[in-house]
C-alpha cells in the first residue's frame, strides 16, 4: 500500500493546529481577565 | 399527603387538562398520521423493503412522538407561572417526578397503541404471535424513554434553547434503547420467539432501572431552583 | 505547579512525535498511514479518562456543592469532547486511505460517535444556563446520567455489530505487540494525559477567575 503522507500530515496537522489554537485561546482569555482585574484593583 | 398519593395526584392533575384540552394528545395523533402517510409514499409499493425498515419505521413514529410529549411534560407549569409551586412543594420532590413520568407513560403508551394500529391496518401486518413479546418491549422502551425524558423536561423548563436542548440532550442517551426496541421489535416481527431476542430485553430491564433509580435520586436536585 | 505541568505536557508530546516517527517502524500492510495511531488512540484514551473525572466532578458537587469540583467537571467536559473531537477525525483520516471510507458503523466508531454528541450536549447544556449553582447542579446531573449510560451504549451497540452479523473490519492496525510499536503509543499516551491535565488546570483556572470577576 502507498504510504498517503497526505493523510498523514493532515492527521497531525490538525491535531497540532486545534489544540494549538485552544492552548493561545486560554492563554488570551486569562490575559484579558488579567488586565480586568488589574484595572479594578 | 403520603408519598404515593402525592404522586399520583399530579399524574391525576396531568392526565385530567390532557383529557379536557387534548393538545398534546391531538398533536400526537395528526403527526403519527402524518408520518404514516410519508411512509406509505416512499414505501408502500415494495412489501419487502417496508417490512425490513419497519421496526424502525415504527420506533421513529414512537420517539418523535415521545419528544413532543415529554418536552411538553412542565408546559403547564410553566405557562401558568406555577413552578415555583413546584419547587416550594412540601416533602420529597422525588413524588413528582414519579406522577409526572406515570402521566407520560399514559399518555405516550396511548399514542403509540393508536399508531402500531393504525400501522398494522395501513400496512396490512400481521401481529399475530408477535403481539405479547411486542408488548412487553414497546413497555419496556416506552419506559426508558419517559424515565430520563421526564428528568431532562424538568431540567430544561426553564432554559432559553428548551425546544431545541430537550431532543439534543435526550437522543443520544436514549440510543441504547433505540437500538434494543428495534432490534428485538425486529426479531419479534420476523417471528422469532421472545427467548431469542431476551439480550436486548434484559438491557432494556437495566436500562429503565438505572434511569429510573438516577431520576428518583436526582429530581429533588433539579427542582431546587 | 501548572507550568510545570505544561512543560511536561510538551517535552511529552514533543518525545511521543519523534518516536512515532522515529521509533516506529512502518507498518506491513498500511504503509506510513498507520502512524496517525499514535496521535488517534491516544486522543481518544485521554478523552475517556476526562470524562471519568467529569462523572467523579459531578458526583462530589452533588454530595459537596463545592464549586470547584463543578469546575473542574465544566473543564473536563471541554478538554474531552475536544479530544474525543479530534480522535474522531484523525480517525476518520485514517480510515479513508486505509479502510476506503470516512466512516463506518462499527461498533467502536458509533459508541466513540455517541460518546461525542452526549458531551456535546452536557458544554451545550452548561452553555445555555445563565445562573452559575443551576448550570452546575443541572450538569452534575447530567453528568452522572451520561456516565451511567456509557456501559449501556456499549454493549447495544456492540450486541447490535456482532450479533447475527460477521464482525466487522477491524480498527485500522492490529497490535503485532513488539515493542517498537508500543512504546511511541505509551508515550504518546502519556504525553496527551498530561496535555489534558494541563489543559483542566488552566482552565479551571480560568473559571475560577472569571467567577471572581462576575462575583
Amino acid at each position: 500500500m502507498p504510504d498517503n503522507w497526505g493523510f498523514v500530515a493532515a492527521a497531525y496537522g490538525l491535531t497540532a493546529a486545534v489544540l494549538l489554537m485552544y492552548w493561545r485561546h486560554l492563554v488570551r482569555r486569562e490575559r484579558d481577565l488579567d488586565t480586568v482585574r488589574r484595572r479594578r484593583s | 399527603m403520603s408519598y404515593a398519593r402525592r404522586a399520583l395526584a399530579i399524574a391525576w392533575k396531568d392526565l385530567a387538562v390532557e383529557r379536557r384540552s387534548k393538545e398534546t394528545l391531538n398533536a400526537l395523533v395528526f403527526f403519527s398520521l402524518l408520518l404514516l402517510f410519508v411512509f406509505q409514499f416512499t414505501l408502500g409499493g415494495d412489501r419487502e423493503r417496508l417490512a425490513a425498515v419497519l421496526p424502525g419505521v415504527l420506533w421513529l413514529g414512537f420517539v418523535l412522538s415521545a419528544l413532543l410529549a415529554l418536552g411538553r411534560t412542565f408546559l403547564v407549569e410553566r405557562e401558568h407561572d406555577c413552578w415555583e409551586g413546584l419547587l416550594l412543594a412540601p416533602g420529597d420532590k422525588s413524588a413528582i417526578y414519579l406522577g409526572k413520568l406515570v402521566g407520560n407513560l399514559a399518555l405516550m403508551l396511548l399514542v403509540e397503541a393508536l399508531v402500531l394500529g393504525l400501522f398494522v391496518v395501513f400496512f396490512d401486518i400481521d401481529l399475530g404471535r408477535a403481539l405479547p413479546g411486542l408488548l412487553v418491549v414497546v413497555l419496556l422502551g416506552t419506559l426508558g424513554l419517559a424515565a430520563v425524558g421526564t428528568l431532562f423536561a424538568a431540567m430544561t423548563a426553564n432554559i432559553r434553547a428548551r425546544e431545541l436542548l430537550f431532543p439534543v440532550l435526550l437522543l443520544p442517551v436514549q440510543v441504547p434503547v433505540l437500538l434494543a426496541t428495534v432490534k428485538a421489535t425486529e426479531g419479534l416481527l420476523q417471528g422469532e420467539p421472545l427467548g431469542a431476542v431476551a439480550h436486548w430485553v434484559k438491557l432494556l430491564v437495566a436500562a429503565d432501572t438505572i434511569y429510573v433509580v438516577v431520576s428518583l435520586l436526582t429530581f429533588d436536585v433539579v427542582l431546587e431552583g | 505547579m501548572v507550568k510545570t505541568l505544561g512543560w511536561l505536557a510538551g517535552a511529552g508530546l514533543l518525545v511521543g512525535l519523534i518516536m512515532a516517527f522515529g521509533v516506529a517502524p512502518r507498518e506491513v500492510t498500511q504503509g506510513n498511514v498507520q502512524r496517525i495511531m499514535y496521535v488517534h488512540v491516544p486522543l481518544i484514551l485521554a478523552s475517556y479518562v476526562a470524562f471519568g473525572v467529569l462523572a467523579i466532578a459531578s458526583v462530589v458537587y452533588l454530595v459537596r456543592r463545592h464549586p470547584a469540583a463543578d469546575r473542574v467537571a465544566h473543564a473536563s467536559g471541554e478538554v474531552g469532547v475536544l479530544f474525543v473531537g479530534l480522535g474522531i477525525a484523525t480517525g476518520s483520516i485514517w480510515g479513508k486511505p486505509t479502510w476506503g471510507t470516512w466512516w463506518t458503523w462499527d461498533a467502536r466508531l458509533t459508541s466513540v460517535g455517541i460518546l461525542f454528541v452526549m458531551y456535546l450536549g452536557y458544554l451545550l447544556l452548561r452553555g445555555t444556563i445563565d445562573d452559575p449553582e443551576r448550570a452546575a447542579r443541572y450538569c452534575a446531573v447530567l453528568g452522572i446520567v451520561a456516565a451511567l449510560d456509557i456501559p449501556l451504549v456499549h454493549f447495544s451497540v456492540y450486541w447490535w455489530r456482532t450479533l447475527h452479523q460477521p464482525p466487522s473490519l477491524m480498527k485500522p492496525g492490529g497490535f503485532t505487540g513488539s515493542t517498537s510499536i508500543l512504546w511511541p503509543l505509551l508515550i504518546n499516551l502519556l504525553a496527551f494525559v498530561l496535555l489534558y491535565a494541563y489543559f483542566v488546570a488552566r482552565r479551571v483556572r480560568l473559571l475560577r477567575a472569571e467567577a471572581e470577576v462576575t462575583a
